[in-house]
């Protein structure tokens, strides 16, 4: 993904056990707290054609 | 009919001076050569070129083009109706086109407004536009337009013709939409020469032209004799049915309709469809009646020159540009094809 | 080049004759001379048509998909590779195939060749080291390295890895230094500087799918792209759906590519889509140490689990 371009940071991997609650918790905060700092995707967002496309 | 005569210094002047009420496509030079497509306020067509790899299609045919939106959502005005797609309606004009390719857009006109139905996408661009061209002096080893009821010179379906002689373009305004567009860009008259010269250098460029097809006996044989022709699998073995052909054929005009959803908006748009692909021919059925890739290729060539040519009577649905024969990745050469099928002996 | 041709022709002659084959698969000279077409010879008479040239420029693997005859075929070093994984993946049995390997010394860019003539070119002549391209009125030597065929630079597997019977003696391979330059100059760009890169690499993308097509790799019954129900993205010129193709189509081949060009010389756009599949060559190598269709009892390298997997990515 981050070799199209993509930021790096929007997108994470993690393994957690249903038992692993607050590692639940931590990994949602941290995925928040990066994509925040990035602000709102521009890329690979389709741009649906609404108007003559050319 | 007016002549016309500009030097080539004064072209970017008058291209300029001209948009200010046309709305121009035109060849441009990019990187990897030169392509056709709309231009940006301000760009010049680019008239010394030799070829561009898409056509003037694109133009009158769009790959794309909204046919109209709509919205499910209750909450806005106009839910549940279809709202046509606004157009602009400034006038346009391709500039720049071979001769060839003009008569391309005559064909696909055969097809999009016939006497009975007028395809409205269609016709609204065409009508609007204005086909300026330039003839080609040095047409490509691969063009056999000549053949094809037209030529590197052919005016019959232009609106203005220009030609290089030199350090400036002469040619002729032909229709009343050609001189109009003359009038808007400022193109100074040509004396009475510029005939003779242009008669001059439409023999030398058609005498440059060493490829030929023909197809009259095509013309003479049934359909089925054709299409039933043992070579079939063989000229198609090497097909990958990729679409490059039809894309890049100034007359292919099948389109496929597509809905294109997000939420409750939407629109319904058309895109260039190939008969190349498996998906163009499946019935809803699952049945597909040109299911192996040969029997697709034969669609192709049968279609442009052999349904057309029945159907019309009036030449072939190939205009010798010869996009398909330089393009096609693994060389199936529609001359070749053709003259298959020109000597091509039913047997009783 | 000519001594592989008379070769070929010998040896499907031969396999024709004793009905070790049912059809040879191989080239014939095109129309144009910088071409060479795709050709199935089905009898000795027809065998006489084959040529190998440095314009066999398509992946002949991409012919034998699903075929239920005995089969030979003219294959060059990557080409055999992906003939393996043909065989790994039950798209054909080896039992079924007569392979006829072509050391191969690389593929003349067409692009190359075109920007060199002088106009219409009637023959490209290839003797491993010069090409001497003829044509209406001129004559031109060039150095064959000169003229290579991108990915031909970086080859790592001239020779073929499976085969019957050699077209020629085998040849050096490369050493190559810098395998992934390409690649590498793109990782080193910002992540908005890739995104322009790529949006630019694909702007004149017509979806012809040449490059998908060309590619023995995409044998799908029906591509993700002309599915309607579901429709998984739009058939339109968009360029996020655009992006989408080429992006998810190189997914699809990671780990099976064998960077055999046929998709870049297929374009008719002259896109360079294999910055997409190199990036997954380069990932495989380096992560798993995993070359495709090198050896026929080693599986891709995403389609098998090892425990020592790196799975540093996942946190």
């Amino acid at each position: 993904m981050e070799f199209v371009g993509l930021e790096e940071d929007r997108l994470h991997f993690s393994w957690i056990s249903s038992a692993e609650a607050v590692k639940f918790a931590d990994v949602a905060k941290q995925v928040a707290e990066k994509v925040k700092v990035l602000g709102p995707n521009k890329k690979f967002v389709k741009r649906y054609p609404t108007k003559d496309t050319e | 009919m007016k002549m016309i005569s500009i030097k080539k210094s004064d072209w970017a002047g008058a291209m300029e001076k001209v948009q200010k009420s046309y709305r121009l496509a035109g060849p441009v030079k990019e990187k990897k050569g030169h392509t056709f497509r709309e231009l940006k306020d301000g760009e010049t067509p680019d008239l010394e070129y030799s070829e561009t790899r898409m056509s003037v299609k694109e133009v009158v045919l769009p790959q794309s083009e909204v046919m109209f939106s709509y919205s499910l959502d209750e909450n806005k005005e106009g839910h549940h109706i279809l709202e046509e797609v606004p157009f602009d309606e400034t006038p346009r004009a391709a500039v720049g086109i071979r001769p060839y390719d003009a008569k391309a857009v005559e064909i696909l006109k055969k097809n999009f407004m016939t006497e009975d139905y007028k395809d409205p996408y269609f016709e609204r661009r065409y009508e609007n536009l204005t086909l300026v061209g330039m003839a080609e002096n040095n047409p490509s080893p691969v063009n056999f337009s000549t053949s094809c009821g037209t030529g590197p010179f052919d005016e019959s379906c232009l609106d203005i013709i220009l030609a290089d002689a030199g350090d400036s373009y002469i040619g002729k305004a032909l229709t009343e939409k050609g001189e109009k567009f003359a009038a808007a860009a400022g193109f100074a008259e040509g004396d009475s020469g510029v005939e003779a010269k242009l008669a001059e250098l439409k023999e030398q460029a058609e005498g440059k032209i060493k490829s030929k097809v023909s197809f009259d006996k095509i013309e003479k044989m049934t359909i089925l004799d054709l299409y039933e022709a043992p070579f079939w699998e063989e000229a198609a073995f090497a097909c990958i049915n990729c679409g490059t052909c039809t894309y890049a054929c100034p007359t292919c005009w099948c389109f496929d309709i597509q809905d294109e959803v997000k939420g409750k908006d939407g629109v319904r748009m058309r895109n260039w469809d190939t008969c190349m692909s498996e998906v163009y021919s499946v019935h809803t059925t699952g049945h597909d009646p040109r299911h192996e890739a040969w029997q697709r290729t034969r669609n192709r060539f049968m279609h442009k020159l052999k349904y057309y040519l029945d159907k019309y009577e009036d030449g072939i649905m190939c205009v010798g540009c010869g996009r398909c024969v330089s393009q096609c990745p693994v060389n199936i050469d529609i001359r070749k094809v053709c003259q298959q099928m020109n000597d091509y002996e039913p047997s009783k | 080049m000519d001594a592989y041709t008379d070769k070929i022709k010998e040896i499907s002659k031969k396999i024709l004759s004793e009905g070790k084959v049912d059809v040879v698969i191989g080239f014939r000279k095109g129309t144009l001379g910088y071409m060479s077409e795709p050709y199935m010879a089905k009898s000795e008479k027809e065998a006489e048509n084959l040529v190998f040239d440095c314009n066999c420029r398509m992946n002949l693997v991409n012919y034998v998909t699903n075929r239920k005859d005995k089969v030979g075929i003219v294959v060059k070093g990557c080409d055999s590779r992906n003939l393996v994984t043909h065989i790994i993946e039950n798209k054909i049995k080896r039992e079924q195939l007569y392979i006829i390997g072509v050391p191969c010394t690389g593929l003349a860019d067409k692009k190359a060749l075109l920007d060199l003539a002088e106009g219409e070119i009637t023959s490209v002549e290839d003797d491993n080291e010069t090409i001497t391209i003829k044509g209406d009125g001129f004559e031109k030597k060039v150095a064959k390295s000169d003229v290579l065929q991108s990915n031909c630079k970086t080859c790592i597997k001239r020779n073929p890895v499976i085969f019957d019977e050699l077209a020629g003696p085998e040849v050096a391979e490369l050493e190559i230094s810098d395998r992934f330059a390409d690649v590498d100059e793109v990782e080193k760009m910002s992540a908005d500087e890739r995104w322009n890169f790529f949006g630019e690499l694909l702007s004149e993308c017509t979806r012809c799918y040449a490059c998908r097509n060309a590619c023995p790799l995409c044998y799908c019954p029906t591509c993700f792209v002309d599915e309607s129900r579901p429709q998984w993205v739009g058939k339109s010129d968009n360029e996020t759906d655009v992006l989408t193709y080429h992006f998810l189509r190189a997914f699809h081949d990671a780990g099976r590519c064998t960077d055999c060009g046929a998709c870049e010389a297929a374009c008719p756009m002259d896109i360079k889509m294999r910055y997409f599949t190199r990036k997954t060559i380069k990932d495989c190598v380096e992560k798993y140490g995993s070359e495709a269709g090198m050896e026929l009892d080693k599986r891709p390298a995403l389609d098998q689990y090892k425990i020592n997997d790196p799975n540093e990515f996942i946190k």
